[in-house]
């Protein structure tokens, strides 16, 4: 991969809003701040042209901290934002962010979707396997003996949502894992998800020291994909159905039709704007 | 986890720019520290946060001196030498387990001295590996600078009271289970 200028006029710092952060202090959430600031700055991104759309929760906060347009929106519909915000726009690299309540549960039908139409968005998932905004209840991909909650005192006894799977499964033509402590590879990560010409999924492990304060050992736990990415569905669901959750990188990637709309429309702002005049 | 081999560093400005890359990334996070425990109420810690990453700006103004006239590589992201995960001095979460909005100055101190130790290393690495004998005095020189950083941040360590060890208990904490 080639450094896309000789010398960049935008640094990282200058990709970051002037909003202090309020998440936990040593939140795996920073990790992706600093990933996303690097991967803007190394693809040198007009700041006008780019635009984070998230939903709500902790990771959702993301768009705030980033200077650029950002539309912080409504629990589990930052993709349904995003995919409008894109058919209107497609000159705009559009990242959304969330973490996984908002996108496995209310927003999962819209995330199988969003697979499925394959629009050119990057997607990036902050994994806690908690809600942590409303103070630590079971998410979708909470360990099902996990019983911290007083809602779920002996756990939630579900299988948790394999989100990995589920993208394949649905589409998505564009599959990764980064983990938060390792930001060098989660910045070549965004990066290849925003150059990817489709709908890009990248899961990550973003440790809540809060609430799930074991996976502080996730450091140790976390280990690269055992292979290079394939762009073979069947292989790489051969890969998922074998994996820990724990394999960082690439899994798999592949250019698939890309769905945007045909036409724009060609109505002007203000005929637009007298339709909705009373 | 990334891992690269500091000790392949075989040029001056490929050396120059890793250390200013790191000094960089060291003053944005604690920049970026300081103001998070500003938010949740520690105006100690955020004030000596504050102080470290003007630290790290002035130690980034003494690389930038050095590399006067000195054309610098432009290096992706991800393809920094460094050990382990990220640059040494700023590694976003893996470090910094103790973390808390309650943290003492001894606890942020602690963190601190683990970052200039990661520094050291990395410049030790440099300095005992490279093929370049002159990025090897170079980097022999920075494991000094960094060995008087430590030992600054060990002396304002070894004058803070000891009982200031572990956080004050917080009574009605933000974050309990619901």
């Amino acid at each position: 991969m080639e450094a896309a200028t000789s010398t960049p006029a935008l640094k990282a710092k200058d990709y970051k809003s002037d909003i202090n952060p309020i998440w936990c202090p040593g939140c795996g959430d920073f990790g992706v701040l600093a990933a996303m600031s690097k991967a803007a700055a190394y693809l040198q991104l007009p700041k006008e042209r780019l635009a984070m759309v998230s939903g709500i929760g902790c990771s959702s906060r993301l768009p705030a901290y980033i200077d650029s347009y950002g539309f912080h929106g409504i629990h589990g519909r930052s993709l349904a934002i995003a995919a409008g915000l894109k058919a209107a726009r497609p000159d705009l690299t559009v990242v959304v962010s969330g973490g996984d309540g908002d996108g496995f549960s209310i927003g999962g039908n819209h995330f199988l979707h969003a697979c499925r139409r394959n629009m050119d968005l990057t997607y990036i998932v902050m994994d806690n396997e908690v809600y942590g905004m409303t103070k630590g209840q079971a998410s979708p991909t909470t360990q099902p003996d996990w019983t911290r909650s007083k809602l779920t005192p002996r756990g939630t006894g579900v299988r948790r949502f394999q989100p990995t799977a589920l993208a394949l499964a649905a589409g998505a033509s564009f599959i990764a894992r980064g983990f938060t402590g390792d930001p060098s590879d989660l910045t070549r990560l965004i990066v290849q998800a925003i150059q990817h010409p489709g709908f890009a999924f990248l899961h990550v492990l973003s440790p809540c020291q809060t609430y799930q304060p074991e996976q502080k050992d996730w450091k140790h736990l976390v280990h690269p994909n055992a292979a290079e990415a394939t762009d073979d569905p069947v292989e790489a669901a051969r890969r998922i159905q074998m994996d820990d959750g724990m394999s960082l990188g690439l899994l798999y990637a592949q250019e698939l039709p890309s769905w945007q709309p045909p036409h724009l429309s060609s109505a002007t702002l203000p005929e637009i704007e007298a339709e909705f005049q009373l | 986890m990334s891992n690269h081999q500091p000790a392949s560093i075989a040029t001056i400005p490929e050396f120059l720019a890793h250390a200013l890359e790191l000094e960089y990334e060291s003053a944005e996070r604690y920049r970026e520290l300081a103001g998070n425990l500003a938010v949740h109420n520690n105006p100690e810690i955020a004030e000596l946060f504050d102080y470290l990453s003007r630290m790290s700006d002035l130690h980034a103004q003494e690389v930038e001196a050095r590399a006067q006239g000195i054309v610098l590589p432009q290096i992706p992201p991800w393809d920094f030498k460094w050990a382990a995960g990220g640059s040494p001095e700023a590694n976003a979460a893996a470090q910094d387990d103790d973390l808390n909005y309650l943290m003492t100055p001894i606890q942020a101190l602690h963190l601190a001295l683990h970052n200039e130790i990661r520094g050291r290393d990395f410049y030790a690495q440099v300095a005992a590996g490279s093929p370049d004998a002159e990025v090897r005095q170079l980097a022999a020189e920075m494991v000094e600078e960094e060995n008087e950083h430590a030992a600054l941040l060990e002396d304002r360590l070894a004058k803070i009271d000891p009982t200031r060890a572990e956080p004050v208990e917080d009574l009605d904490p933000p974050n309990m289970p619901e």
